[in-house]
């Protein structure tokens, strides 16, 4: 008889169950899944932009040994149905609806677009027949730029829109804005860019098709971050019942919102299988991944601010421009999440937004790490363009416009509570720890010997998953999982989400044991199985309180049922029985006690009678109980070398608040990696493209993500929120840092330029931009007056 | 093709690769040997990095036939006995990696580098390691593991130093 555990597994740093097989090379990732009889794939993409296609002769690449098919963009559209993005079916995007093919048919419309698929004995020999593809192209004049998308005279990509407008233009306006504007002190305009960058997971998109003919399956082994969504995507395009297609996944090597659903290379690859009976792997190279397999942001903002005399920030009248790229996704619903999102924290009391959505001859828009988050860096980067003009701190001036914590809360002007929120007290909480007036001593000091120290503050919240508010949640508003008590004694959880990198396998274990009172290792999460879990999806920060909350529900329920099981075992009350350390014993007497397992056997093994329930198995949801914000500071101490324009971050500064912590490290990587990818976004990574549609960044000679050597050590504090549910205040935590980091190494090297009065309005600053920047700001500080 | 000969992870083993095919793809393949992951197929991001003849090498640009007659170790060998090296035990315990997929390039590349250079500070550790890139983690839960292991090997080389002299 063990005492009774004291401590929780919830709330400390447990180590990951995920890391014995990562740490030996036992993984299992997508590329490792070898069946018999497998063939492979390699698709023939588009060198051209934007062209007609005239001519595919795939006569020499059949005739090469080993070649098994060459399938057109006609032979896949003959085999199989229009479908749409299934992501997009799901949420529902926005705007017209493009009409194209599953490979390219007509046209290509990017760079990289594929046009045929080569299935052959192994990855060189389907390379082999993509060489000996031959496609005739006719240019067209490529769209590159959304003011050429713009002009009704640019040669539409689709024919049947008649013009690249992705989302039509719309305009709203939240409380009064034109008598804020014109009852303001002071209205400044801001025209703001946000380059195109990419999630860049390690392991790029890929999947196994297996095709059984006499059952009429398919299997597909798939890196998704939702087996439910890729079942649905390759259903559809098959033109299948979605329970004859089953999809596992096992490990996966990240994907930052990359990963959701089926691409159109994998619905290709399935047809391809099902075409010729046998398994068939596509795993994309890394030239497939920077080119094809999808990029993000690329917008730009036109602002207009109401401000007093004092600092507060009035009113917002924005005007939003979104490259969504060629084909349809996530993009044309960004806005609309801009738009909400906007006022931040902040007490802004009027906005106008509206907002563009354009097509051009680029990578599909696809979902990347916090899709929403310009709207933290166009509020944050004016914010401190405002403060530098009114002779205001920083984080003074944050400070004065973020909205006191009230009861009832302060009301976002665009409609959600800000119910719960720790702004003001992560934003004192920065300036304390970096110590803000002996860094602004330390800078005056440092500029007296030439050198550039810049402190940059940023604060944002992020809907993670947003506090608790009236009307339908949809598709994603609700959370399942299946528990059950196998007859071994292991907890088993039954889980939609298909983690890559978030360490599920751990923290749903964690939250599981303290409630059932079982060791940690009695729990086993089971993910990636779309004939055995429940539908889900891992995205938008949404499993700390999601799923974090259907495990303990659904945890207490199953216990319930296993007490009321076992009090018929044991011929005393369920009341009277209490759970813990894995056994099972009646209040204040130990000595009855019998392990979880011995409970589980015998339920499996034995005949009861009437009014015993021994299907020791529950089906729990959750809808996000009160739900709450996610949000905190982060501060940036940048060393800019006026010289050479590299910037070296030299520390790091972050004040986060995600509720209570299931697993402080596992929260902690989140933040830091969310941070790094920010740190990469402003100082090294852009998706480029030159003006006639060629791409520039196919390698990791060209796109440069940062190293060890970039990214500094991340220091963290945590704000516990303000509880608002009475049992899950678990909140998400995955987008933040690649949210906020952006604006808080923008506005750092403002800072450090300010003897140059070097004002920014874009996020990417790689060592060209900053000397172009400082030579633009003051054309008669060069380097030979220095 | 050509057959070649070589010892992986300890055990000699024989192929016929093709002229073309990587070192990467045929222990990938061929020696079922799934552990080493290929990210770039160019030789920046390091996850296929395996110790050949002692050295730390990216797999993704070394032929099959270039190892023939070498020693080569891959993930599946740093820790022969199913358990966990110490390299690997201190990454557990700094909650090192997150989606897994750098991880084989990474032990593989700090088991190389520690054991040439026991004693290194963090900053040599990040510059040795920065030739390996990490999409998930930032590298500080990384560098904190591989200082850890090597703390833990001076203390285990002080005890056994310390025992010897008794």
């Amino acid at each position: 008889m063990t005492a009774i555990a004291a401590e929780r597994y919830t709330g400390a740093s447990i180590k990951r169950s995920e890391d014995p097989r990562i740490l030996t090379g036992a993984g299992r990732y997508v590329d490792d899944i070898k069946l018999p009889g497998m063939l492979h794939a390699a698709f023939v993409r588009s060198p051209m932009a934007h062209a007609r296609v005239l001519c595919v002769d795939v006569s020499a690449a059949q005739e090469l040994p080993g070649v098994v098919a060459v399938l057109t963009g006609a032979d896949l559209d003959a085999m199989t149905v229009p479908a749409p993005d299934p992501l997009l079916a799901l949420i529902g995007g926005d705007g017209p609806t493009p009409e194209f093919t599953l490979l390219a048919t007509d046209k290509v419309r990017l760079v990289g677009d594929p046009v045929a698929i080569v299935i052959a004995e192994s990855r060189y020999l389907a390379e082999d027949g993509c060489e000996l593809v031959e496609v005739d192209y006719d240019d067209l004049p490529p769209v590159m730029t959304a003011d050429f998308a713009l002009d009704p005279s640019s040669p539409p990509l689709f024919a049947n829109l008649g013009d690249n407008i992705s989302r039509p233009h719309s305009r709203k306006e939240f409380g009064e804005v034109a008598s804020t504007f014109a009852n303001a002190d002071r209205i400044m305009d801001f025209h703001i860019d946000v380059h195109r960058h990419q999630n860049v997971p390690m392991e790029g998109r890929g999947c196994v098709a297996s095709y059984d003919a006499d059952l009429g399956l398919m299997t597909v082994y798939a890196a998704t971050q939702s087996v439910h969504i890729t079942r649905n995507g390759v259903a559809t395009r098959l033109g299948m019942e979605p329970d004859k297609v089953r999809v596992l996944a096992g490990d996966i090597g990240g994907s930052f919102g990359l990963k959701i659903g089926a691409s159109r290379e994998e619905q290709a690859v399935a047809a391809a299988s099902r075409h010729l009976g046998r398994p068939v792997k596509w795993v994309e190279d890394r030239a497939e991944n920077l080119t094809v397999s999808g990029q993000a942001r690329e917008e730009s903002f036109d602002v207009q601010a109401a401000i007093s005399n004092d600092g507060d920030l009035l009113g917002l009248d924005v005007k939003m421009v979104i490259d969504t790229g060629a084909y349809p996704g996530m993009g044309t619903m960004v806005p609309s999440i801009i738009e909400g999102m906007l006022p931040g924290p902040y007490k802004l009391a009027a906005l106008g937004f509206e907002s563009t959505g354009v097509i051009t001859n680029k990578a599909t828009y696809v979902a990347y790490r916090g899709p929403w988050a310009s709207e933290t860096f166009i509020r944050e980067r004016i914010l401190d363009l405002i403060a530098k003009d009114l002779g205001l701190d920083p984080v003074e001036i944050r400070l004065r416009n973020v909205a006191p914590r009230t009861d009832p809360p302060t009301m976002m002007i665009t409609g959600r509570p800000l119910a719960g929120t720790t702004t003001k007290e992560s934003l004192q909480r920065v300036a304390e720890l970096v110590d803000l007036p002996a860094f602004r001593r330390r800078q005056a000091a440092a500029r007296e010997q030439g050198r550039y120290l810049g402190i940059g503050v940023a604060t944002f919240i992020e809907a993670a998953p947003g506090p608790r508010s009236e009307g339908p949640g949809g598709a994603l508003g609700m959370e399942s999982m299946r528990l059950r008590l196998e007859q071994d004694g292991i907890v088993a959880l039954f889980t939609g989400q298909m983690p890559h990198g978030q360490s599920h396998q751990t923290t749903l274990a964690q939250i599981a044991a303290d409630e059932f009172g079982v060791p940690f290792e009695q729990v086993r999460v089971v993910v990636g199985d779309s004939d055995v879990v429940p539908f889900g999806l891992t995205g938008g920060s949404r499993s700390a309180t999601m799923t974090g909350g259907v495990t303990l529900h659904g945890t207490r329920q199953l216990k319930a049922k296993v007490l009321d099981f076992a009090a018929h075992l044991m011929e005393v009350s369920a009341q009277d029985l209490v759970i813990s350390d894995g056994n099972v014993w009646v209040r204040g007497d130990p000595a009855s006690a019998i392990t979880v397992s011995e409970v589980a056997g015998r339920a499996a093994a034995g005949q009861f009678g009437a009014g015993v329930d021994a299907d020791l198995e529950v089906e729990a949801t959750f809808d996000g109980g009160q739900g709450g914000w996610s949000g905190g500071t982060h501060c940036a101490i940048v060393d800019v070398d006026a010289e050479t324009g590299l910037v070296k971050v030299e520390r790091y500064v972050a004040v986060e608040d995600c509720g209570a912590l299931i697993n402080p490290a596992v929260v902690e990587g989140q933040i830091r990696g969310g941070i790094a990818q920010g740190i990469g976004a402003v100082l090294l990574e852009r998706s480029a493209y030159s003006e006639d549609g060629s791409f520039q960044s196919a390698t990791f000679m060209d796109y440069l993500m940062p190293t060890a050597c970039d990214v500094p050590r991340i220091e963290i504090e945590h704000l516990e929120t303000v509880p608002l549910d009475a049992d899950v205040n678990f909140r998400g935590v995955g987008e933040g840092g690649m949210i906020v980091a952006p604006p808080t190494v923008v506005n750092a090297i403002e800072d450090a330029l300010s003897p140059f009065g070097v004002r920014i309005y874009e996020q990417h600053l790689p060592p060209a931009r900053i000397l172009e920047l400082i030579a633009a700001a003051d054309p008669g500080h060069s380097r030979a007056e220095r | 093709m050509a057959d070649i000969t070589l010892t992986v992870n300890g055990a000699t083993r024989t192929g016929s690769p093709e002229a073309r095919r990587t070192l990467a793809d045929f222990l990938r393949d061929d020696l079922n040997l799934t552990g080493t992951h290929v990210g770039c197929e160019h030789g920046v991001c390091g996850a296929c990095t395996v110790i050949v003849d002692g050295r730390a090498v990216r797999s993704c640009l070394m032929l099959a036939v270039q190892a023939a007659g070498s020693e080569v170790t891959t993930i599946e060998g740093l820790a022969p006995d199913g358990g966990l090296g110490t390299l690997q035990q201190a990454m557990w315990d700094s909650h090192s990696f997150q989606c897994g997929f750098c991880t084989p390039g990474f032990l593989m590349q700090a088991t190389a580098f520690l054991s040439e250079y026991p004693d290194a500070d963090e900053q040599q550790i990040r510059e040795a390691l920065s030739g390996n890139i990490c999409r998930c983690t930032g590298y500080q839960s990384i560098i904190d593991g591989v200082l850890l292991a090597a703390q833990r090997n001076r203390t285990l080389g002080s005890r056994e130093l310390s025992e010897g002299a008794t």
